[in-house]
């Protein structure tokens, strides 16, 4: 690509007059050097850095182009050119070498304006409310998918479709996407809190925690005891800081194992105490979880169906041997316990949507949201879904015949046949195309004088004797019928396997890449009847042009010669097929129009 | 799908069926048509509950003899198990056709803190209290006393039904159909009927019965509610490997420190209760007086809420002869415990270990507490009648004293397969002094003897009973039919594996004295953090022991291995705790519904072993940390050891073994329900890599232990399970290739020749 060196002002807002210089554009960079030697506003800005671009509509007040860039890069560069032509040359300039980045790294790019560069005149008005939003979100969408991006490239780019006509098929994907980026929600993180441990300079005896709001929120989840002294003592009765030092000195005496000190300082703080009693919130939540248990895990039922284990009763197994003091309530959290709280509450999910920043607030939420989950479903509902499920569990899925409704089967014998039959059904369906119709009305003295006539010529050039070498035809036919039976005792063994795997990859590849594109094009082509409007009747122009230029492409490929001659033109004929169909009924159309309408030359106009 | 064999037409309610299906109920069909007992393993995920419900269902329906069809028992280890057969039993319900649906009725029974809905009554955290809740609500006396005084509680739920109960035949007072414990309490709860007491009162009309072991096996429990069936009853114990530990459990006792002073303080209370009796109303002590005189132990006909738990000896051991007269009189009888309780304390005081045999036991009670045999086998029902006297409703209080006469009762009873052992201390922990005498039965087949007597066919099946022949010996019983089955496989579904080293090639075990070593812990951790890496959704460990996995979970936090697991998967444990592990589980299933993956850690020997099933995404892998032996200085241990040598000749060694692995097969054998399902299982401890260790697993499993599988170090065994799972992600026909078919269609099952079956 050339280079271009235009004239423009340049400034940082629409309003503003503006620094007249120079604008030159290299194939990735372009630079704006001020007329004005001393001013500072010289620029060189890679291309890579530039997002999209935006321009004000022909005929407008100014002639601006302005480039978006990467928003972590600050905002975009306006230039103010002297006249229209002027700005569209560079216009151009900017959107072709977008679109190679682009295509070329096939990420970081701008499609969508690159799309509008390219798009016919008309289409522009309407796409240049493009939020950058959506933009971005389009190119999001087409760096997921390749495919996606390949027909886009073809379409859009080789001024089939306009960028507005190529998405308008694609609404759903447009919506639907954008709602789920926005729920999606972080949970918690599946490791233990690691980052609470205790760390030691080694030197003196002086022992630190670190919290962060995260932590603390985990911690508020995890010990609901912890959460609601929070509620209650901070900050009447005293600060944050106070409480998360008694939590953490609370915590370190629990790691310690030192029972004896916990319970000694137990009994002289009270606050310190309830970091270290047996947790009542979390006991009070286990009887209302228990009832919900699904019955095939319910361990609880069957300790209280067990009368051999009477509480005073039976041999000592290994472990059974508890013996619990209950007068220490303190310290009997183990490590297990802590391992499962954890794992409910991840499992739980966070259901917290505001920022971690002040610990309060986060307790307050936290607090509602506990609120509003402790009214959730009655427990006749969770056991109508416990039963189903119970019965779902039961069943070998493999003894069950399968549960897909019935169907008969598609057999097609002769696939060729199936599709030519389908062919003549679709033009009968088309009506009007007399052409094609054959005559049969043909009289005894026509068919008479065709027969002589065919006689009189053999006469007259004699018959070839023999027609075809006897050798060569055998030799054609057994090896038509070889790979012919060949092909149909290979294919349809394996259900993985299809017949496009067995092609070289260049012919596959092309063969899909044609078939998107018949698929898109026809869908347009069908949608745009009946056609209304001039803007639709260009559109089925373009559209016919761009189905001529592939139908000319799949005739090339089927007519190379290889082996897979066959089943290429087997996978080619219905692509052919359905694309004569759109001519059928372009041409049947367009004689309808100009036999309507007479001598009426442009026969769109309605 | 339908089909005949022989002469009885068997409903299947799926359109296929396994073939070991098919010839597990041919066999089954054999029993009971020979009236005999029988013995089946079947490896587990080939449908054995589904065969056994649809076999014996069907094969009752067509033989509805003039004595009243015939009666399914079955009995389950766990409640959770007892939800799973009857949502099987509901399926299969559903698949009959309706003329013979409206015909059955089939309904589990629990206790009654299980069935309860009265809300005083339920409100009671344990077991004992709700019983005696229940009890201080329905007890006749309170209902008599209601009836006079309004202002006594009873319950509503107990009033409603008895009224529905004795207006109608009791038959009809459940329509057909099936009734879990859910069901039951719902229909409890509509028609304001106690659910316990009409399951107790339909449990003896209806033609299919699930309960725990023990309503059959304990005789306390089993003299208050099995005692009406009738001798054509088809007795199924399912997953009955452990069988011989619940017969040996239900008839042993331990006496503690706490026992015997809660026996001195209702002793105390009983005797107050007295004297208010002696002072207000004397004739209720003389009626009694006069009833023991006559010979009647047992009150004839107690009312149905007043029944508590029977008498520990068996039905056919109990004495039936009049009580004797130094214990007729209530303070009589109360100083003979009184002497008896102290006498027992005496003993506890002892600083070595002691083991005696009933006799010499029974002999020096005489002597030192002038208690005779003949006292002893009568305290019981002696302790019985007089609470019934006295109208004590807080049974739960009164534990003590009835463990003390239990076992007062079984010494007087037994004179072989028992004995008696003191110990002063746990010999684990030597200085925390726990004193404990505990009476322990060696013999399993005292327990099921009456079972076997009783009932028409009983069977006994599960999925680990190898090597099938130790389990006649050790109950004590002829089979008709004992025979293991295979699985006919469509594709290689498990893939045992033996690792012996760790990554470092150092040997991993848990032999005792080595299983703490810092490289073990450490190779361990380290095949559960390369397994969660690499295998998807859920992943079970069993360890050996609480202890043993209470300190590996804190090596394993204070290395960081337990971090990285968590990196992976979520981590669940089993602990002491019921409800906490409980909600575990729950958790663990949710997470590996949701996708999200998790780890539960559990232990060999404990709850969760028992009867939880870890199949499908649950548990794609299973790791025994070691072989799972018992505790092998128990003293208990010890005994039964003795006692099986000397008895039946079982070696040492041989039991260990055998109870060790096949202990580890039931863990692991949890992870296939179907054949459809896939799973793997790792044996990490190097012993097992011996020949006399594995080749006592099962075959099913032994089967797909190939050499290649052996010996293995946890990078080989990591590509193994790389491999597997990729396997085993492919599609492949159900139906089973080549000239083995592994599932049978309707027309396949009639196509096979009967004969054709007499060969296996």
């Amino acid at each position: 690509m050339a280079v271009i060196t235009m004239l423009a002002k340049y400034k940082t807002t629409v309003k503003e007059p503006g620094i007249p210089g120079v604008l030159k554009m290299m194939e990735d960079v372009f630079s704006f050097t001020p007329n004005d030697p001393r001013s500072a506003k010289k620029l060189k800005v890679d291309f890579r850095n530039i997002k999209g671009h935006k321009f004000s509509k022909d005929g407008s007040k100014q002639a601006l182009l302005n480039l978006t860039q990467v928003p972590e890069k600050g905002g975009g560069y306006i230039f103010e050119f002297n006249n229209f032509a002027d700005r569209n040359v560079c216009r151009d300039f900017v959107g072709k070498v977008l679109g190679k980045f682009q295509t070329l790294t096939s990420e970081q790019t701008d499609q969508p304006s690159s799309g509008k560069v390219t798009a016919s005149e008309k289409a522009t008005a309407s796409i240049e409310q493009l939020s950058t939003k959506e933009m971005e979100h389009r190119m999001k969408l087409l760096r997921e998918d390749s495919e996606l991006q390949k027909l886009h490239k073809e379409l859009v780019f080789g001024n089939v479709l306009t960028e507005s006509e190529f998405w308008a098929t694609r609404k759903a994907l447009l919506d639907d996407d954008s709602d789920r980026t926005l729920k999606q929600r972080t949970g918690f993180k599946s490791a233990m809190l690691a980052d609470i441990r205790p760390s030691t300079d080694g030197q003196t005896n002086k022992v630190t925690f670190s919290l962060t709001p995260e932590i603390i929120h985990q911690i508020f989840s995890e010990k609901p005891a912890v959460h609601r002294a929070f509620l209650n003592f901070v900050p009447v009765k005293m600060t944050e800081k106070d409480f998360w030092t008694k939590y953490c000195r609370a915590e370190y005496l629990h790691r310690t194992k030192n029972s004896v000190a916990a319970a000694a300082e137990a009994a002289e703080d009270e606050e310190l105490a309830v970091f270290l009693k047996h947790d009542d919130i979390l006991a009070n939540e286990a009887r209302r979880k228990i009832r919900r248990v699904d019955p095939t895990v319910d361990m609880v039922a069957d300790f209280s169906d067990d009368y051999i284990h009477l509480s005073v009763h039976g041999i000592l197994q290994d472990g059974n041997k508890e013996t619990i003091d209950s007068e220490n309530d303190f310290a009997k959290r183990t490590l297990a316990h802590d391992v499962n709280r954890h794992a409910t509450v991840v499992l739980e999910g966070r259901a917290l949507d505001i920022e971690l920043r002040d610990t309060r607030a986060v307790a307050e939420a936290l607090a509602r949201s506990k609120e509003a989950s402790s009214v959730d479903t009655s427990d006749e509902n969770a056991n109508l879904g416990r039963q189903e499920r119970a019965v779902r569990m039961t069943e070998l899925e493999d003894l069950q015949a399968s549960h897909s409704l019935p169907y008969a089967s598609l057999c097609i014998k002769d696939p060729r046949e199936y599709f030519d039959f389908q062919q003549v059904n679709a033009l009968k369906a088309l009506g009007g195309t007399g052409s094609r119709t054959i005559d049969y009305s043909l009289n005894t003295e026509d068919a008479y004088y065709y027969l002589l006539q065919q006689i009189s010529e053999v006469k007259l050039q004699g018959v070839h004797n023999p027609v075809v070498q006897s050798d060569t035809a055998l030799k054609v036919l057994t090896g038509l019928t070889q790979q012919i039976s060949s092909t149909r005792y290979n294919l349809g063994k394996n259900p993985q396997e299809s017949v496009l795997d067995r092609f070289p990859k260049r012919t596959k590849d092309e063969i899909m890449l044609h078939w998107m594109s018949i698929q898109e094009l026809l869908r347009h082509f069908w949608s745009s009847y009946p056609i209304t409007t001039a803007y639709l009747y260009n559109k089925v122009l373009r559209l016919k042009s761009a189905m001529a230029d592939i139908y000319q492409k799949l005739k090339a490929i089927k007519d190379v010669q290889s082996d897979f001659r066959h089943q290429i033109s087997l996978l080619i004929q219905p692509m052919l097929q359905s694309l004569d169909a759109a001519f059928a009924h372009y041409d049947a159309e367009e004689h309808k129009h100009s036999t309507k309408n007479g001598a009426r030359l442009n026969g769109f106009v309605q | 799908m339908k089909f005949k064999i022989d002469d009885v037409t068997v409903y299947f309610p799926y359109e296929h069926i396994y073939p070991e299906q098919y010839e597990y109920m041919v066999e089954l069909k054999r029993t009971l048509d020979a009236r005999g007992h029988c013995l089946l393993e079947m490896p587990t995920g080939t449908g054995k509950t589904v065969a056994l419900l649809s076999l014996i269902i069907s094969y009752s329906l067509s033989r509805a003899s003039n004595r009243g069809p015939l009666k399914l028992i079955y009995c389950t280890r766990t409640v959770h198990e007892m939800e799973k057969i009857l949502a099987e039993l509901r399926l299969f319900l559903s698949h009959l056709p309706s003329e013979l649906r409206s015909s059955l009725l089939a309904l589990g029974l629990s206790s009654r803190k299980n069935l309860c809905i009265n809300p005083i009554a339920l409100s009671a955290a344990s077991r004992d209290s709700v019983d005696s809740a229940c009890r201080r609500l329905t007890a006749s006396w309170v209902r008599a006393s209601a009836a006079e005084n309004p202002a006594v509680p009873t319950c509503d739920f107990f009033e409603s039904f008895d009224r529905a109960a004795s207006s109608s035949n009791a038959a009809v007072l459940l329509p057909s159909g099936v009734y879990s414990l859910q069901d039951l309490r719902a229909v409890g709860r509509e028609r304001g009927w106690c659910p316990y007491f009409l399951a107790r009162q339909t449990i003896h009309h209806a033609n299919v019965v699930v309960y725990s072991y023990q309503y059959l096996l304990d005789p306390k429990v089993a003299s208050i509610i099995s005692k009406e069936m009738q001798k054509e009853c088809v007795v199924v114990f399912d997953e009955a490997h452990n069988i011989d530990n619940v017969c040996i459990e239900a008839l042993s006792v331990s006496v503690r420190r706490q026992t015997l002073d809660g026996a001195a303080r209702n002793l105390n209370r009983m005797t107050q209760e007295i004297d208010r009796f002696k002072a207000t109303d004397a004739t209720r002590l003389r009626t009694e007086y006069n009833r023991l005189l006559e010979g009647l132990a047992q009150r004839g006909n107690l009312a149905l809420t007043d029944a508590w738990l029977g008498n520990p000896a068996l039905p056919d051991d109990i004495l039936k002869e009049a009580v004797p007269g130094n214990i007729r009189r209530a303070e009589h009888f109360l100083s003979v415990l009184r002497r008896l309780v102290q006498y027992l304390n005496g003993r506890l005081e002892t600083e070595n270990v002691e083991t005696e045999g009933p006799v010499a036991f029974v002999a020096s009670v005489n002597s030192q507490a002038g208690i005779d045999q003949k006292m002893l086998r009568f305290c019981y029902d002696r302790l019985h009648s007089l609470m019934l006297t006295l109208e004590i409703t807080d049974t739960d209080e009164f534990l003590h004293i009835q463990t003390v006469c239990d076992f007062a009762t079984l010494i007087g009873t037994y004179t072989r397969g028992f004995s008696i052992i003191i110990e002063p201390f746990d010999q684990r922990m030597p200085h925390i002094p726990d004193p404990v005498l505990q009476l322990s039965c060696h013999d399993a087949s005292i327990a099921i003897k009456p079972i076997f007597d009783r009932f028409q066919s009983v069977i006994i099946t599960s999925g680990t009973l190898s090597p099938i022949d130790l389990y006649p010996r050790l109950l004590n019983f002829n089979p008709v039919i004992s025979r293991s089955f295979t699985m006919s496989l469509t594709r290689d579904c498990i893939c045992p594996m033996i690792l012996t080293r760790g990554s470092d090639q150092a040997q991993i075990t848990t032999q005792f004295g080595i299983r703490t070593e810092e490289a073990v812990v450490r190779n361990y951790g380290k095949l559960l953090l390369e397994m969660v890496s690499a295998v998807p959704d859920g992943i079970v460990c069993f360890f050996v022991s609480y202890s043993y996995m209470d300190g590996i979970i804190n090596s394993w936090n204070e290395m960081g291995i337990l971090q990285d697991v968590m990196q992976h998967k979520l981590v669940f444990i089993e602990t002491q705790d019921v409800v906490e592990t409980t909600l575990a589980l729950d958790n663990y299933r949710r997470a590996c519904d949701c996708g999200r993956g998790a780890v539960f850690l559990s232990v060999a020997r404990g709850k969760v072993a028992e009867g939880i099933d870890f199949d499908r995404h649950y548990g794609r892998l299973v790791i025994m940390f070691g072989v799972p032996f018992q505790y092998t200085k128990s003293r208990i241990l010890l005994a039964r050891l003795e006692y099986l040598r000397e008895t039946f000749q079982i070696k040492e060694g041989d039991f260990l073994t055998f109870d060790a692995l096949r202990q580890a097969a039931q863990c692991v054998g949890r992870v296939i329900r179907s054949k459809a399902d896939y799973g793997m299982m790792i044996f990490a401890d190097q012993r097992y890599n011996r020949r006399d260790k594995h080749s006592k697993l099962p075959g099913w499993i032994l089967s797909h232990l190939r050499d290649a599988h052996l010996n293995l170090s946890t990078d080989m065994a990591v590509r193994i399970a790389r491999e597997f799972l990729r396997r085993m992600a492919q599609p492949y026909d159900k139906a089973g290739c080549g000239g083995k078919k592994t599932l049978l269609t309707q027309e396949d099952v009639e196509r096979l020749p009967h004969d054709a079956m007499d060969l296996f």
